[in-house]
């Protein structure tokens, strides 16, 4: 099938089209320079025209969303919608259930979301919910931050066999990209202990978070995997915790990048919630100004935001104690899951208020790090979804971003406490972003962060992933119209994911199986067959199953979307 | 003023659901209104016409003008005044499960008894229960910790199990018995029970109140004695009697009030 | 216990198959294989491999119906068949449940005609831990895999339930005896402890055994909490327990290690139900103050919880979940199977891969005798007796894969052994066609 996309105002950075009035052309699913005649017309005259949305960080599969779901029937209940001839019924608010999910990113212009964390011995679980999520494809961040494994190599400094570890367990759990998350803390967690720091050795193992980061990063670099490693660093959420921050993304100045595609070789994730100065919550300060000045200095380092949506929200992570910390500060009920020889993680619900002082200013804090950051390409949006805010308020704070009119307005009439004002630099930032930074820091941005040369750009040979908006950026001015910025965003007038209309008019006008997004290392088979058989003895001693039944069966990543990737040894 | 009657003249082992028939929303509804009006009846819509001679008197402004009586027995009618926020609605009869749910205002008057959850997450208003209520009274949605927050509930028999679970505000009184567990997870509100309680009220309980009348089976250990009070005030009630005055539960650093008769329980004196 | 000549006459083994029985889902079990029989069973407790060995008068064969005498007689599939979605296509009140031994496969179909028909699907939770889902979804739940227990605990307690009978191998595959990376000593380093009324088998095994009076779980726990919080006990003897002891456990929990908590359906079949659970749970959550605890729930079936999980994922609620108004609702008592059986409102009841007839309370069962009931499962069993149709299944993890969660959540890929008889059907295949037939007539009726 062909179509032609008629007269948008298109906005494609990574090929510097910033808001020309031209065609975008696609065939069978991909992006191409002409069509015959017969190519069906889609009439968008002067409308938002973009790449479909790339999302670099939610939680939206596997079991963390899954306990959330089961124990939160009161959150589920807050977006129920009945089934219609296309779709079938939505629930929840802030984890929503799969189809709501792949309904929600679809409505908004999403075309890839990534999986943020996933347990390896539970990836199976996070593959199944994909099989249930529509529309979007899906690439899968394995935990690799406090596997024993990794902990066993790394203290061996032994990067080879931990690179075919890595690439081995990859292929296992089909996944994408290397995340950490509390390197050390969460293993600490095991106790009901913590780290602090980087260089504070988990229990029993001695070694440290500086160590696994860089011992990561060496492996993720061997292998040249598109995405860097993806942190999420020690000491979340605490006040004082951005020199934390700082150490962890400049331990990484001298590692050798591997990689045509993207520039960084570390990826800080949810930034928002470890730029804090200060000593405890009385006390506590924006740390953004050293982090943005570190970030705007090195190029080995991209972020997303984190960015606070003042709702009521739950909170799912990795981060084992930082959840009980949590539970100890609401008293809300608090779930746990530890998962054997590889992370653990705990969910707490968390109402985040604008009349509340530490909410407030968290919420400055994301904006003022997106305001900082010179270099967009630098910058996600995300909310850490669902943790600072549920995903479908990306229109809201992308409304926040174009907007300081609208940012000084919620500071002016109390809609947010005077914290976001007093605590943080955010009332003397003016910058609005225009619809070419948007393009980036949603679409661009996290394609060229990730090494999907295929997506996230409108350029011949890509995918045919398009989202058009109902704005006429030449007739309208974002900068004091927040309000219609939201709704526009929220509410496509075409999403295309793959050369096809899935939604239109902001409803779903069709349903299309997700595909699993992983990474298929090439070169490294014998490698990755040594260390299997060597970490064999430890694996059937300490896990409660069976090698075989550990892995991800491929029936379970159909339909499939497999990168290969030549290891450059 | 308007009045509607429904007068029931077929029994229907699937339950009816009302949810819809709220007065906010039907107050100016007139009879062939209603005898178009297709009720859910599991998977399907039958006309409710089938189910009930209706009758239409007056007109109305508003649902604050309107009452509407149940003339009968509605005990397979789920969610009947659920949600309403103003008018009366009185049923002659039982109600079936979920009678008042998430009411803000207005009154429902049950003239029998009431099926589980009548009341739940109440934020206003007044639900009077003439008969006994099963389990759940005024108790809050599942894994909800935001239970009922305002309003009125009157049991005039007895109530069933974990009454007002994780009560957030608003009042009960039970005149009749309460069986356990009452009050769990409370936050804030009143509870009276004139009649007897099986065991362990308040447990979990973090504010509130709660006053038992008659005589208690068994008090968790999660309650310290204050000692005995005299014709106690509480938020501008005034009681009459003795009372043994305990705070709990310990357990979650409560500070619940729980008031027993002090005559009824000398034993645990 | 007599010694029993290992199997030599065999042509395969299949190694590492999941067994299809309790909620411990052992994942290595080795299937010897004879002329497509499963001759023996290794590493597989006797529950199991009796499950696995399952004698072959009891299994259902071919698609039966009841004919004008009342006596199930031998029809086509296709007659089965359509008669079954003749009757799930017209019901105003149509109830599906069971699902907890079949695979998330055959769910998937299931869960698809609920949508379409605006039926009621519930699961065994409704019976059994269905208090555990409703208090952890009031209090929160701080679980591990089992994993984390072997290789960590200093302290495993089990309470409400007695494993050493329902779930032989999880005291020697999990929790207790084997060795673990932190516990290089196996059972020696750690302390077993049984709160149960009844000197249970697995109290017998245990260093510490508190028997607390039957229905005074809540107070028992409740006294522990208030000893965490500082408060000294005022009865000398509190549900059956004497308060030195009490002292003397809370201390012994505050002062291990790493401790784990296993609760049965005895701490959610008492007096104050999910209540037990939920103070349980909370109790949990206050030691986490001192040190590290973790809880878990003894799921009977190998896939209850499964389904559970199943559920959540696509619709957001775990079980007992009403789509008659095209979107669910979940309310306990109010869109559960008993409540609905009891109230006399199901009108077709299709139950697979569960034994109502076994295991529901009186007055369910004779609302069954009184509407239409589609089963579909392997065995005969007292719900054949209250059956109108009997759709014969194939045994999940011996003759067909599928996927299952074990009552940690972890999910598992269940091969298959041997080839499942030939008049039989896959579950999948089976609720399928049923979602396909009944598709057609509600087409047919448009
Ligand atoms: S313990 Fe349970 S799962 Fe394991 S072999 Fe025995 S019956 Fe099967
Ligand atoms: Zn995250």
């Amino acid at each position: 099938m062909e179509y032609i996309l008629k007269n948008g105002i298109v906005y494609d950075p990574i090929n510097e089209v910033n808001g020309e009035k031209k065609d975008v052309m696609f065939k069978d699913g991909k992006i191409v320079d002409n069509v015959s005649d017969s190519a069906k017309v889609l009439d968008v005259t002067d409308k938002l025209v973009m790449p479909a949305g790339v999302d670099v960080h939610c939680h939206l599969a596997g079991p963390k969303l899954c306990l959330g779901r089961l124990y939160r029937p009161e959150d589920e209940r807050r977006g129920v919608k009945p089934k219609t001839d296309i779709t079938r019924a939505e629930t929840g608010f802030s984890i929503p259930s799969c189809p709501a999910t792949g309904y929600r990113y679809s409505r908004m212009g999403y075309g890839t979301v990534v999986e943020a964390a996933v347990p390896p011995l539970e990836a199976k679980h996070t593959h199944e919910e994909i099989i249930a999520i529509p529309n979007i494809d899906i690439p899968t961040l394995p935990l690799f931050g406090n596997n024993w494994f990794v902990l066993q190599f790394v203290k061996e400094g032994n990067i080879e066999d931990l690179a075919a570890f890595v690439s081995a367990w990859l292929k296992i759990t089909k996944g994408y990209g290397v995340k950490l998350v509390n390197p050390c803390g969460s293993e600490a967690w095991g106790w009901g202990m913590n780290v602090h720091g980087i260089d504070d050795p988990a229990p029993y193992w001695d070694v440290t978070a500086r160590e696994v980061i860089r011992g990561l990063a060496e492996a993720n670099e061997m292998l040249g995997l598109p995405h860097s490693i993806h942190v999420h660093p020690n000491d979340l959420g605490h006040p004082g915790n951005f020199p934390t921050t700082l150490n962890t993304i400049d331990c990484m100045k001298d590692i050798k990048k591997n990689s045509e595609y993207r520039n960084q070789t570390i990826h800080l994730t949810h930034a928002q919630f470890h730029c804090y100065d200060g000593t405890s919550w009385r006390d506590v300060t924006s740390g953004v100004e050293p982090v943005a000045d570190y970030i705007n200095k090195h190029d080995h380092v991209t972020m997303d935001m984190g960015q606070v949506t003042l709702d009521e929200t739950t909170t799912m992570t990795a981060d084992g104690p930082m959840e009980y910390d949590l539970y100890e500060l609401t008293g809300l009920k608090w779930a746990n899951k530890d998962i054997e020889l590889e992370t653990a993680s705990g969910l707490v619900p968390f109402i985040y208020s604008g009349r509340n002082p530490v909410h407030s200013l968290q919420w400055a804090i994301g904006l003022e790090l997106a305001l900082t950051i010179k270099d967009t390409w630098k910058v996600a949006l995300t909310t850490d979804s669902p943790n600072a805010g549920p995903f479908i308020r990306y229109p809201r704070v992308i409304s926040w971003l174009m907007s300081n009119q609208r940012r000084m307005e919620m500071m002016d009439n109390k809609e947010v406490h005077s914290w976001a004002a007093r605590k943080s630099s955010l009332a003397t930032l003016d910058r609005d972003y225009d619809f070419y930074d948007i393009a980036t820091i949603t679409r661009a941005g996290p394609s060229k962060i990730y090494g999907f040369e295929d997506r996230g750009h409108l350029g011949v040979g890509a995918l045919a992933d398009i989202a058009v908006y109902d704005l006429e950026p030449n007739n309208f001015d974002p900068s004091i119209n927040a309000a219609a910025v939201e709704q526009a965003f929220g509410n496509a007038l075409y999403t295309i994911k793959d050369g096809e209309v899935l939604v239109k008019d902001g409803e779903i006008v069709k349903v299309v199986s997700s595909r699993h997004v992983w990474s298929n290392v090439q070169g490294f088979e014998d490698e990755e067959k040594r260390v299997i058989e060597q970490i064999m003895p430890m694996f059937n001693k300490y896990y409660t199953v069976k090698f075989e039944n550990y892995k991800v069966h491929d029936h379970y990543a159909e339909p499939s979307c497999e990168y290969k990737i030549n290891a450059s040894k | 003023m308007k009045q509607i009657t429904l007068t029931p003249k077929k029994f229907s082992s699937i339950a009816l659901e009302f949810d819809e028939l709220i007065l906010d929303e039907i107050y100016n509804w007139d009879k062939a209104d209603f005898d178009k009006y297709m009720v859910p009846i599991g998977n399907s819509r039958f006309p409710l016409n089938d189910y009930f001679n209706i009758e239409v008197k007056g007109s109305a402004q508003g649902p604050e003008d309107v009452k509407m009586v149940i003339d009968g027995d509605a005990g397979r009618v789920k969610y009947i005044g659920c949600k309403m926020s103003a008018g009366e609605i009185i049923v002659n009869g039982d109600a079936d499960l979920q009678a008042g749910a998430e009411m803000t205002g207005g009154s429902l008057t049950i003239n029998g008894n009431a099926e589980s959850y009548a009341g739940r997450e109440m934020r206003g208003g007044e639900l009077t229960i003439k008969g006994n209520v099963k389990e759940y009274a005024g108790t809050s949605y599942i894994g909800e910790w935001r239970g009922m927050s305002g309003g009125v509930i009157n049991i005039h028999g007895n109530a069933g199990k974990q009454l007002a679970d994780a009560m957030s505000g608003g009042e009960i009184y039970v005149k009749g018995n309460c069986d356990i567990l009452a009050g769990i997870h409370m936050t804030k509100g009143y509870i009276q029970i004139d009649g007897d309680v099986t065991r362990w009220p308040g447990g979990q309980m973090k504010n509130g109140t709660i006053v038992i009348n008659g005589k208690l089976g068994r008090l968790l250990e999660g309650f310290e004695s204050e000692g005995i009070v005299a014709d106690p005030e509480v938020d501008g009630r005034q009681l009459t009697g003795r009372y043994i005055k305990y705070k709990g539960d310990i357990g979650v650093n409560g500070k619940g009030t729980l008031l027993l008769n002090a005559e009824k329980n000398r034993s645990l004196l | 216990m007599g010694y029993e000549e290992p199997v030599t006459d065999y042509d395969k083994i299949v190694e590492n198959c999941t067994c299809a029985f309790c909620g411990s889902n052992c994942d290595d079990l080795d299937c010897l294989v004879k002329d497509n029989h499963v001759v023996a069973v290794r590493h597989a407790c006797r529950l199991g491999a009796s499950k696995i060995m399952e004698d072959e008068d009891q299994r259902l064969k071919v698609p039966m119906m009841r004919n004008e005498n009342g006596e199930l007689v031998e029809v086509e599939w296709e007659t089965a068949l359509d008669a079954a979605a003749e009757l799930i296509a017209n019901s105003v009140r149509p109830l599906f449940y069971g699902w907890s031994e079949t695979s998330i496969e055959a769910m998937k179909p299931g869960l698809e005609l609920t949508e379409l028909v605006g039926a009621v699907i519930d699961n065994q939770a409704t019976i059994c831990h269905g208090p555990t889902v409703q208090a952890v979804q009031n209090v929160g739940y701080p679980l591990m895999t089992l994993g984390e227990v072997k290789n960590r605990a200093d302290m495993v307690v089990y309470t409400g339930s007695n494993p050493m009978n329902a779930h032989p191998r999880h005291l020697s595959r999990y929790t207790t005896f084997p060795k673990g990376w932190f516990r290089k000593r196996g059972r020696y380093d750690r302390t077993l402890v049984t709160w149960d009324p009844k000197y249970s088998d697995t109290a017998k095994l245990s260093d510490i055994w508190i028997p607390f009076e039957e229905n005074g779980d809540y107070e028992f726990v409740n006294a522990i909490r208030a000893v965490l919080k500082g408060k000294k006990l005022k009865k000398d003897v509190i549900a059956g327990i004497p308060t030195e002891d009490i002292y003397e456990l809370t201390e012994k929990m505050k002062n291990t290690q790493f401790g784990a908590l296993f609760f049965g359906l005895g701490l959610t079949h008492t007096l104050s139900k999910q209540r037990n659970i939920d103070i349980a749970i909370q109790l949990v959550q206050d030691l986490n103050k001192y040190t590290k605890w973790v809880l878990l729930p003894m799921r009977g079936h190998f896939n209850v919880n499964g389904f559970n999980i199943f559920m959540s994922y696509e619709m957001g609620f775990p079980y007992g979940v009403d789509f008659c108004r095209g979107y669910p609702r979940y309310m306990i008592g109010e869109t559960t199977t008993i409540d609905l059986l009891n109230r006399k409102e199901a009108d077709v009841f299709l139950v697979i891969a569960a034994d109502p007839g076994a295991h529901f309370p009186s007055g369910a069962n004779m609302h069954l005798v009184d509407i239409p009931v589609i089963q579909i499962d392997i065995h005969w069993g007292p719900t054949t007796e209250l059956a109108d149709i009997v759709l014969p299944g194939t045994f999940i993890g011996v003759e067909t894969a599928g996927t299952s969660y074990r009552m940690d959540s972890v999910p598992l890929n269940m091969k298959k052994a041997i080839d499942p008889p030939e008049t039989c059907r896959e579950d999948e295949w089976i609720v399928t066609e049923l979602l396909n037939r009944v598709k057609k007539i509600k087409e047919a009726s448009k």
